[in-house]
């Protein structure tokens, strides 16, 4: 397969598409398949797994500059969004999943741990003003505000809220889609 | 890039709104009472907000993007 031909068939699909790059020889490949099984159930109908075998497509490797395996790419409307070369968590492969279907790269999906910390420390400062400080409104106004921060700094780990924002985000993309059909 | 764009979207920058945001309502609750010390309380939030989700409000002003990545990458 060339580079046009992949192209192509990225282009015809109507999914997001995460490729995997991978051998039947090479170890790490096998280390993160249960866990792309895993990923490919959680996201079916939504994202597509392709699977492609470097040792048949040599050309494309070229084409696409790999240079390591697994290397897994995500891509959205038929551009790149993301790519990860080696192993990885459950956790690292979801951001690929869901940066192809977002199409915001993975840098950009979750926060940083040094923000985490940051809107952990600055979530518990405003629960101890309106604990020790706020009167009336302003200690519900305050509480309420450190609870939206606390938040913010685990949200892309809660599980809910990642059913719940995936499904939305999925639902508003489609609704449209199927609305032209009608 | 103006400079004090730049700093603001750095991360010294961005501590500096969130300890400012922090002791304007600190100030709003503890120390000014009555409207001032709501006043100061609801622009603390402003400062603060900013700082930690990493956003400039002025930026615009200087012609620079509101994203405080989007200022750092240039």
């Amino acid at each position: 397969m060339t580079k046009d031909e992949f192209n192509e068939k990225l282009r015809n699909s109507s999914l997001p598409v995460v490729v995997d790059f991978w051998a039947p020889w090479c170890g790490p490949c096998r280390a993160i398949e249960p866990a792309l099984a895993k990923l490919h159930t959680e996201y079916v109908e939504r994202v597509d797994l392709w699977k492609i075998n470097v040792d048949e497509e040599a050309e494309l490797l070229r084409e696409l500059h790999l240079y390591g395996i697994p290397t897994l790419i995500a891509y959205h409307s038929g551009q790149e969004v993301g790519r990860r070369t080696g192993a990885a968590s459950t956790r690292q492969l979801s951001l690929l999943f869901d940066s192809a279907l977002s199409g915001i790269p993975p840098a950009q999906a979750g926060a940083t741990a040094a923000d985490r910390i940051l809107r952990m420390g600055v979530g518990l400062a405003l629960a101890g003003l309106g604990f020790l400080g706020g009167i009336g409104w302003t200690r519900h106004l305050l509480i309420g505000v450190s609870v939206l921060v606390l938040f913010t700094a685990i949200y892309d780990r809660c599980p809910i809220y990642r059913t719940v924002s995936t499904r939305l985000k999925d639902y508003l993309r489609r609704k449209p889609a199927g609305l032209s059909r009608e | 890039m103006n400079p004090f764009v730049k700093f603001m979207a750095s991360p010294a920058g961005r501590i500096t709104r969130i300890v400012a945001g922090l002791v304007l309502i600190a100030l709003g609750l503890l120390v000014v009472h009555g409207a001032g010390g709501i006043v100061l309380i609801v622009v603390g939030l402003l400062p603060l907000v900013a700082g930690l989700f990493d956003f400039c409000v002025f930026a615009p002003l200087f012609s620079a993007p509101l994203s405080g990545k989007k200022i750092r990458a240039g």
